[in-house]
C-alpha cells in the first residue's frame, strides 16, 4: 500500500487515475497547475489505484493524499 | 569492436541505462508539431524554388546549386543549415547562399554553394552574415571548408547593403586568410562568371578546382561605355548606350586559358559540372582526419527508444512539464549515460553521453515540481525551466570540466529565465549567470545548442546561447522553439501596468490600452515562432525531431576528425569526478 502524495500545490487539471486502474511506477497520471505551469505528476509505485481521493478542479496542498496505490 | 580497442572502457563501454519505453502516443501533441515542421519544410521549399527553373537551367548544360550539392555531399549525411535564413528580408527572401554540415568522400567539411538561380549567385542583402556564420563554423570545428562558387558579384542595384561595412562581403576574404591560416583548407569548386567579388571568393582559398567555362578576374569585362560625361541620363544617353550595347561583344577576363594555362592558379581544370565535384571529393579524401574511430570510446549504438517518441514527449503546449531524460534517451547512444551530481541542482541535467561512439558533454533544463528547492528559500518552491543557485553552479562545473577535458558539449535549452527578486539576488543569482558565461567562455570547447522548447531571458544566454561567440558552433530550434526576452503577456504588464493606472484614475475607458497589450502580446508571439527564429538567425536552422540525432551526430563527428587540442581519456577528470 502507498499514499500517493501531491508534491506541490496546485489545481487538478488533469486526471486520468480510476479506481480499480492498473499503474506503474513513473507513470504521468495527474496534471496539477501550480506556478503558471501545468506540472505531470508521475505515480510513485507500480500497483493498482485502490482509492481516488481527488477530482478535477479540486485545489490541494503539498502532501495531500491523491490516491492509495496497492 | 572497430579498428582499435578503446580506452578506458570501464568507464565508456557500458554506461548506466537512461529512459523508458514510451507509455502512450499523444495523437494531438503530435499533429501539432509535425503541422509546424510542415510549416517551416514549406519555407524552405519557397527558397528552393525562388529564381531560374531547374530545368531551364539544366536545358542549358547548366546544374543547379542544390544539384551540385546533392552530388558532392555522401548520401544521408547532409544537415542543412540557413535554409531560410534572410536577416534583412530581402525581395529574395533568402542570402543567395546555401550551407550545412557534410560528408565528402567519408570526411566531414562544412559546405557552402552560390545559389546560382538567383541573379547568377550574386551578392545580395544578408549574404555576408551568412558567409561569416559558416567560416565561423569552420574555424571552431577545425574541418575544411569547401565551396562551390558562382558569383556574379555585387547586386548592383542594393550595393550599399553588401558592398561596404565591417561584416560586409568583402569580410569572408579575410577569414579564409585567417583559417588558411589556422591550418583549415578552403577548397573551392567554381563554375560560371566570377567578377570583382566574385573573383576574390574564387581566389582566396587555398586550392582553386575550375570548370572549363568559370573565369575570375578583378573586374568584370561586360560593362558598356563606361563613364556617363553628362552625370546623368536622358534620351540621347539612352540611344547611344543602345547602340553601343549593339556592337558589344565581351570575353570575360580570367579564363581557363589565363588562370590555369597562364597564371597557373587554377590547380585544376575540369571538362564537365561533375568533373569538378569529383575533384573536390579527390582533394577532401587526402586531407588531414583522424580514422572515424581514433577517439571513439565505444562502437557506436543508436538509442534504445525511437525518436519518433519525440513528438509525444515534448510537450506542444508551452505550460506543459515533461521528462528531459526521456527525450535525451531518444537521443544517447544505447540510451546510456552518466549524470554528473543528479542530487545537486535539481533544475538542471548535466552528464556524459555518447553520440555515434564519441563522448559528449549534455546539458538542459528539468522540468516540473523541484520539491523544496531552492535551498536558499522556503518562501517560494522551485520550478523547471527556471535557474536557481546549485543548477548555475553545477553547469559552470560542467563546463569547467569538459572545457578541461576537451569533451564538446551539447545544450539542451528550454528555459523560462534565472529566478528573480531580492531572495535571489541574495543568492548571488546574477553574479552565477555571469560566472557561467565566464566558464564557457574559459573553454576552448566547440558547443552545440538546441533550444528545444524556450530560450528566454539572460538565461537563453548564460546556456550556451548563441551570442557565445567563441564556442557555439550553431543553434537547433524545433517545432516548439520559441525564443523571446519574455513571455508576451509578461513584457506587456511590465510595459502597460502603470499605463492602466493612470487611465483608471482619470476616469479614461481602459480599451485603448488594452488593445496596445494585446497587439504586443501577438507581436512577441509572431516574432519568436520557429521559422521567425530561423530566418533572423536566432537559430541557424528548424530541424524536425527526428533529425535532431543527425545533427549531433554530424557536430560531434566532425569535432573529433582532426581536433586541434587532445585530453588523453585516461587523463579525463569529469568521468571520474562522475564516478566519485
Amino acid at each position: 500500500m502507498a499514499n500517493f502524495e501531491s508534491p506541490l500545490s496546485g489545481k487538478i487539471l488533469e486526471l486520468n487515475l480510476e479506481v480499480g486502474q492498473a499503474v506503474n511506477e513513473d507513470d504521468e497520471v495527474i496534471v496539477i497547475e501550480a506556478m503558471k505551469m501545468e506540472n505531470p505528476i508521475y505515480c510513485p509505485a507500480t500497483g493498482t489505484v485502490k482509492e481516488l481521493k481527488v477530482k478535477v478542479g479540486d485545489q490541494v496542498n503539498e502532501g495531500d493524499i491523491l490516491a492509495v496505490i496497492e | 569492436m572497430g579498428e582499435y580497442g578503446y580506452s578506458m572502457h570501464p568507464y565508456f563501454k557500458e554506461m548506466p541505462e537512461v529512459g523508458k519505453a514510451l507509455s502512450r502516443e499523444l495523437k494531438q501533441n503530435i499533429e501539432q508539431i509535425k503541422e509546424v515542421e510542415a510549416e517551416v519544410a514549406q519555407e524552405a521549399d519557397r527558397v528552393k524554388n525562388t529564381g531560374k527553373a531547374t530545368e531551364a537551367m539544366n536545358s542549358k548544360g547548366e546544374m543547379t546549386a542544390w544539384q551540385r550539392l546533392e552530388y558532392l555531399v555522401d548520401p544521408g549525411t547532409w544537415c542543412p543549415l540557413h535554409t531560410i535564413y534572410d536577416p534583412v528580408g530581402n525581395e529574395e527572401g533568402n542570402t543567395g547562399v546555401i550551407d550545412g554540415l557534410g560528408k565528402i568522400a567519408g570526411k566531414w567539411a562544412v559546405i557552402i554553394a552560390s545559389n546560382n538561380k538567383i541573379m547568377a549567385g550574386a551578392w545580395i542583402p544578408g549574404q555576408a552574415d551568412n558567409i561569416l556564420r559558416v567560416t565561423d563554423i569552420a574555424k571552431k570545428l577545425h574541418i575544411p571548408l569547401v565551396w562551390v562558387l558562382n558569383c556574379s558579384g555585387v547586386k548592383l542595384m542594393e550595393q550599399e547593403e553588401v558592398y561596404a561595412n565591417r561584416r560586409g562581403n568583402g569580410t569572408p576574404f579575410y577569414r579564409h586568410a585567417e583559417l588558411n591560416q589556422m591550418g583549415i583548407p578552403v577548397i573551392v569548386g567554381i563554375y560560371g562568371t566570377n567578377p570583382a567579388g566574385g573573383g576574390y571568393h574564387a581566389v582566396s582559398p587555398t586550392t582553386l578546382i575550375a570548370h572549363q567555362k568559370a573565369n575570375m578576374a578583378v573586374g568584370g569585362g561586360g560593362i558598356v561605355g563606361g563613364m556617363n560625361p553628362k552625370g546623368y541620363f536622358d534620351d540621347e544617353a539612352a540611344e547611344q548606350l543602345i547602340e553601343a550595347t549593339r556592337k558589344f561583344k565581351s570575353t570575360p577576363p580570367g579564363r581557363v586559358e589565363i588562370h590555369y594555362n597562364g597564371t597557373g592558379f587554377f590547380r585544376e581544370a575540369c571538362d564537365t559540372e561533375e568533373a569538378v565535384l569529383d575533384t573536390i571529393k579527390k582533394y577532401i579524401k587526402d586531407m588531414p582526419a583522424y580514422h572515424p574511430d581514433f577517439f571513439r570510446v565505444a562502437d557506436p549504438a543508436e538509442p534504445k527508444f525511437p525518436a519518433e517518441d519525440i513528438y509525444s514527449l515534448v510537450p506542444f503546449n508551452q505550460k506543459r512539464g515533461y521528462q528531459l531524460r526521456e527525450v535525451l534517451a531518444r537521443l544517447f547512444d544505447n540510451s546510456e549515460h552518466m549524470e554528473y551530481k543528479p542530487d545537486y541542482g535539481p533544475e538542471i541535467y548535466c552528464g556524459l553521453a555518447k553520440i555515434d561512439g564519441y563522448l559528449c558533454g549534455f546539458i538542459g533544463n528539468n522540468q516540473g515540481a523541484l520539491g523544496d528547492y531552492p535551498e536558499y528559500t522556503d518562501q517560494y518552491k522551485g520550478i523547471g525551466g527556471k535557474l536557481y543557485r546549485q543548477g548555475l553552479i553545477k553547469m559552470s562545473e560542467f563546463v569547467t570540466f569538459c572545457g578541461r577535458d576537451r569533451i564538446p558539449v551539447v545544450w539542451v535549452q528550454d528555459t523560462t529565465g534565472i529566478d528573480v527578486g531580492d531572495i535571489a539576488e541574495k543568492a548571488e543569482l546574477l553574479g552565477l549567470g555571469q560566472s557561467l558565461i565566464y566558464s564557457i567562455e574559459s573553454t576552448d570547447i566547440p558547443m552545440m545548442l538546441l533550444v528545444l522548447r524556450k530560450g528566454t531571458a539572460a538565461a537563453h544566454y548564460v546556456m550556451g546561447g548563441p551570442n557565445a561567440n567563441n564556442n557555439n558552433v550553431f543553434t537547433l530550434g524545433t517545432a516548439t522553439t520559441e525564443i523571446y526576452v519574455m513571455h508576451g503577456e509578461t513584457a506587456a504588464a511590465a510595459s502597460y501596468s502603470r499605463r492602466l493606472v493612470k487611465e483608471k484614475d482619470a476616469g479614461k475607458p481602459l480599451g485603448p490600452v488594452i488593445e496596445k497589450m494585446n497587439d504586443m502580446v501577438k507581436q512577441y508571439h509572431d516574432k519568436s515562432r520557429p521559422a521567425y527564429c530561423a530566418k533572423r538567425g536566432f537559430v541557424d536552422e528548424v530541424v524536425n525531431m527526428t533529425d535532431l540525432r543527425n545533427y549531433c551526430k554530424a557536430f560531434v563527428g566532425s569535432v573529433y576528425q582532426n581536433p586541434a587540442s587532445i585530453c588523453p581519456f585516461h587523463q579525463m577528470i569529469t568521468p571520474r569526478v562522475i564516478r566519485g
